[in-house]
């Protein structure tokens, strides 16, 4: 969708530190760079969209302009959930182009220092870690910090990615 | 004396007031000195003038101060004193004036009537100054301390200033003696000496000031201009016009664009007199200079009395008419510009509001009547927003007049270009279309036009054993039909030649040669890409680049084009536009548990088709038999991945849609009704749907799809209609439930 992906090697955990607006997807905490959030709204009706890739859920009217909604389940590969009172819609900017993400719950505002942040585990090719930007750890739990950017490029991205791996590897 | 409503605007004020003051009045006394004494630092007015002001300013502090022993006449001389100031002042700048004039005056030898062809004029200067000579010392660069938001003003009102100047020059070739015409292209000219100098922008400053010399000589009544002068004038306004678009963008210190002509122009524009003479004579011109007002004069005279007086009274309606309406439209209307980003922005709230207000007023709680007063505020705020949406609407609407001045300009070139006489009038040119359609519409109507002058109107020797009038008449037309602009462009020359059209398709393989086809069909065949019939390949055209593409932007603009010709009276085109881009009919139909809409453009009809139409191709590909032709059937929900639509196709409902000469049928479930819906981009971050144009908000506040007919058409030829869509289907249809559940 968005061409460019956002180089997620090269941040440290410096450049990570910051305020993060986390969620919950399927009971994990995730969490967006509270810089790219424009706004967070109740679940609203979506218009499906024909012929467009699985995770985009389709289309919905912000004030009287349509923007494309994305499902961070399906992009993940969890079973889609029931929307309840808590289904949010996390409305994001990138590159100027806002984009509506489909969440289970919104949590909280938080804020990571250097320290906190650890770069993404190496899990094996099973798990997508290019849209990850860093582990932020607090005393209860882990949260993925996750590059937006990154998600909402094209779907190609992570083939191209993972060959890159493979050969610097 | 109320000294608080003492308003001092000027140094006239401030003597006025010296005068009238008493050297009591301390306080005044003191406005009126700090008031002096800004004038001095700043050296606001010229320094002989400042030189009498001094004086009279301490005059002035010692009566303050109390230091004078006759305070009342000291106040007295100090207020002669100041006077003095201003009237050097005043004779300063007269001066200043006057010798401008002289300027402009000293280059023309006694040249009556220049039009009138044969000047004396007067030797050439000693040594006629180079290029380099003339642009020596004038920065080429931008300023580096140019204020980008001041170069930003600059360039729109010059460019303003510049077409308006084009359209009263041209005015002026038809009718020398008009003075408002003359003045509003020398207040343009002014204006961007002015502005430009103020931004030291040297070379538009020089242009602009050396085009103002030629343009007082004829408001003296020295010179007329037409012909040459008038080339020069329009020369030097392409020039500035394109210095100032170039400078678009460019930063402080960067280098500005000169015109390649630059040089050329101005050194014509310092000796007019030879440049003009020389510039007719080596265009080999046989029409005198002054060809358009005097032929168009001569064809009454000529021409069969019948097309005579036509062609006359066109002629005062063309050239008569829209003067009055210019005039008066500069007087009466003030105009701010406000950034297209904004308008449309102020646009999409303006439909939410319409959404949300309708949700209001559909509130059961409303609508009940329960609460007669809550019904009468709602009633009465509907009504207030429906007009608010309408002028909303209105406001991207903007008239083509300024797209009809650039034909004007371009007929007359094209004419000079080919020596044909050709009179151009335009009609309807307050009729409005939206903003984002004027800069599409340009370029197809410029082929048009070049078209219609270059093949379509023949030479005045040609026109002459036609026996008709030696003028050729190009008349561009725009009015509204309907929810539709039409703009016409007719010409009474040759016509197309239907012979020579079918021949040149059947050698191109287009049709094969037994084909009878209608006028209509045949004359559709000049819009192929390639497809020129002229003989002559010309500068201006004949290389079959153009038909095609005008008619590829009218698509583009959901317009469709129309011609009509008579072999030896000329042809018209026509072309339908909707009236703005953001607005479109659609028809909305219901497909399984999803609505679409169909834009009512690309509808045939829609039918219910008997069974024995229905047919089968390889037992998979369905085809429909409507009137005698065999049409592909697109199931959109096998198409769409939609569950839950109808599946039989006998009974079901089909919509013939046609796109691009392609046709084929599409089936949907349902007809819910005709819409107009205004259309939205679905959002950047998605690229390019297939089968999908965009989106609209729908009266729920929903997002409704509109689809994409020729993109349909093509998904369809491609193969992905049945197999391929209907696998596609099952993957979505794993998703569905869920899906459902989010839009419920």
């Amino acid at each position: 969708m968005i061409e460019e992906g956002g180089n997620t090697q090269s941040k440290t955990p410096e450049d990570l530190a910051g305020k993060y607006l986390t969620f919950f997807l399927n009971e994990e905490q995730y969490a967006f760079e509270i810089l790219r959030v424009r706004e967070i709204n109740g679940l609203m009706p979506v218009t499906s969209l024909p012929s467009s890739p699985d995770f985009v859920d389709g289309v919905i009217n912000l004030r009287g302009k349509v923007i494309p909604v994305v499902d961070l389940r399906t992009k993940f590969d969890m079973p889609r959930a029931e929307a309840d009172d808590e289904t949010c819609i996390i409305v994001v900017d990138v590159d100027d182009v806002e984009v509506g993400v489909v969440v289970d719950r919104v949590s909280e505002v938080q804020d990571f220092d250097a320290a906190q942040i650890e770069p993404p585990p190496a899990l094996g090719q099973d798990v997508e870690t290019t849209v990850i930007l860093g582990m932020g750890k607090t005393d209860e739990r882990a949260t993925i910090l996750l590059n937006i950017a990154q998600i909402l490029s094209r779907g190609d991205m992570k083939d191209i990615q993972a060959l890159a791996d493979g050969e610097a590897a | 004396m109320p000294e608080q409503d003492l308003s001092l605007n000027s140094l006239e004020d401030v003597l006025a007031a010296m005068k009238a003051a008493s050297a009591e009045n301390r306080e005044i006394l003191i406005r009126l000195r700090d008031w002096l004494t800004g004038l001095i630092d700043l050296e606001l007015a010229p320094e002989e003038a400042l030189e009498r002001i001094r004086p009279g300013r301490d005059a002035l502090t010692r009566v303050i101060d109390g230091e004078a022993t006759e305070p009342q006449s000291v106040l007295t001389g100090a207020a002669e004193a100041v006077e003095q100031g201003v009237q050097i002042s005043a004779r300063l700048e007269a001066e200043e004036a006057q010798s401008e004039g002289e300027a402009a005056g000293r280059g023309s030898a006694p040249t009556p009537d220049v039009s009138a062809q044969a000047v004396p004029r007067p030797a050439p200067p000693a040594a006629a100054p180079t290029a380099g000579e003339l642009m020596e010392g004038f920065a080429t660069v931008l300023p580096a301390d140019s204020d980008d938001e001041l170069l930003h003003e600059y360039i729109a009102e010059s460019l303003d200033h510049i077409s308006a100047s084009e359209a009263a020059l041209l005015d002026l070739e038809a009718q020398p003696e008009d003075s408002e015409s003359l003045n509003t292209v020398f207040r343009a000219f002014h204006t961007i000496k002015g502005t430009s100098g103020f931004l030291g922008l040297d070379l538009a400053k020089e242009m602009a000031h050396k085009a103002e010399t030629i343009l007082s000589r004829a408001r003296d009544g020295e010179i007329r201009l037409t012909g040459g002068y008038a080339d020069l004038a329009l020369e030097s306004c392409d020039v500035l016009k394109e210095m100032t678009q170039a400078m678009d963008g460019i930063n402080p210190g960067d280098a500005l664009v000169i015109p390649k002509n630059y040089a050329d122009i101005l050194a014509r524009l310092n000796d007019p007199e030879s440049s003009v003479d020389t510039a007719s004579e080596s265009s080999g011109m046989t029409a005198p200079a002054a060809q358009i007002p005097a032929v168009a004069q001569a064809a009454s005279a000529v021409a069969p009395a019948g097309a005579a007086v036509d062609s006359a009274q066109n002629a005062q309606a063309a050239s008569g008419a829209p003067q009055p309406a210019r005039h008066a439209g500069k007087a009466s209307e003030s105009t701010i510009r406000v950034s297209t980003g904004r308008l449309d922005s102020l646009i999409n709230m303006v439909g939410e509001l319409v959404i949300a207000h309708s949700m209001v007023s559909q509130d059961p709680e409303v609508v009940s009547g329960a609460n007669p007063r809550l019904a009468k505020s709602v009633s009465h705020s509907s009504k207030i927003v429906r007009e608010l949406q309408d002028l909303s609407m209105a406001l991207r609407m903007v008239p083509l007049k300024g797209t009809f001045q650039k034909m004007n300009r371009l007929v007359r070139d094209l004419a000079r270009k080919s020596g044909k006489s050709v009179q151009f009038q335009t009609e309807g040119e307050d009729t409005e279309i939206d903003r984002n359609m004027v800069e599409v519409l340009n370029d197809p109507l410029v082929h048009m036009i070049r078209n219609a002058v270059d093949h379509g109107i023949e030479s005045t020797d040609d026109r002459r054993e036609a026996g008709k009038a030696e003028v050729g008449s190009v008349h561009l037309r725009a009015y509204q039909t309907a929810g539709n602009v039409a703009i016409e462009l007719r010409d009474d020359g040759k016509g197309l030649d239907r012979e020579k059209i079918i021949a040149k398709a059947v050698d191109r393989g287009l049709i094969s040669s037994g084909e009878s086809l209608s006028d209509s069909e045949a004359f559709a065949l000049v819009f192929q890409p390639g497809f020129s019939t002229a003989e002559v390949v010309t500068d201006v055209s004949g290389r079959g680049v153009g038909m095609d593409v005008v008619k590829r932007s009218i698509e583009s603009l959901r317009g469709r084009i129309q011609v009509t010709s008579k072999p030896g009276e000329g042809s018209v085109f026509t072309l339908h536009l909707p009236l703005t881009m953001a607005i479109t009919d659609a028809m909305f139909v219901q497909v399984g548990d999803e609505r679409y809409l169909i834009p009512t453009v690309s509808i045939e009809q829609s039918f219910r088709p008997g069974d024995e139409t229905l047919f089968t191709v390889e037992g998979r590909g369905e085809v429909v038999m409507l009137r005698n032709e065999i049409i592909p059937i697109v199931r959109l929900a096998h198409l769409f991945g939609v569950t839950g639509a109808r599946e039989e196709l006998s009974g079901g409902l089909l919509i013939a849609v046609e796109a691009e000469g392609k046709r084929c049928t599409l089936m949907v479930d349902d007809l819910l009704g005709q819409h107009q819906v205004v259309i939205k981009s679905l959002g950047e971050g998605l690229g390019e749907i297939a089968g999908v144009s965009g989106g609209t908000i729908l009266g729920d506040g929903r997002v409704g799809l509109i689809l994409d007919v020729p993109g349909i058409l093509k998904m369809a030829q491609a193969g992905t209609t049945t197999r391929s869509g209907r696998a596609a289907g099952a993957a979505k249809a794993q998703s569905e439930p869920q899906e459902t559940l989010r839009s419920a």
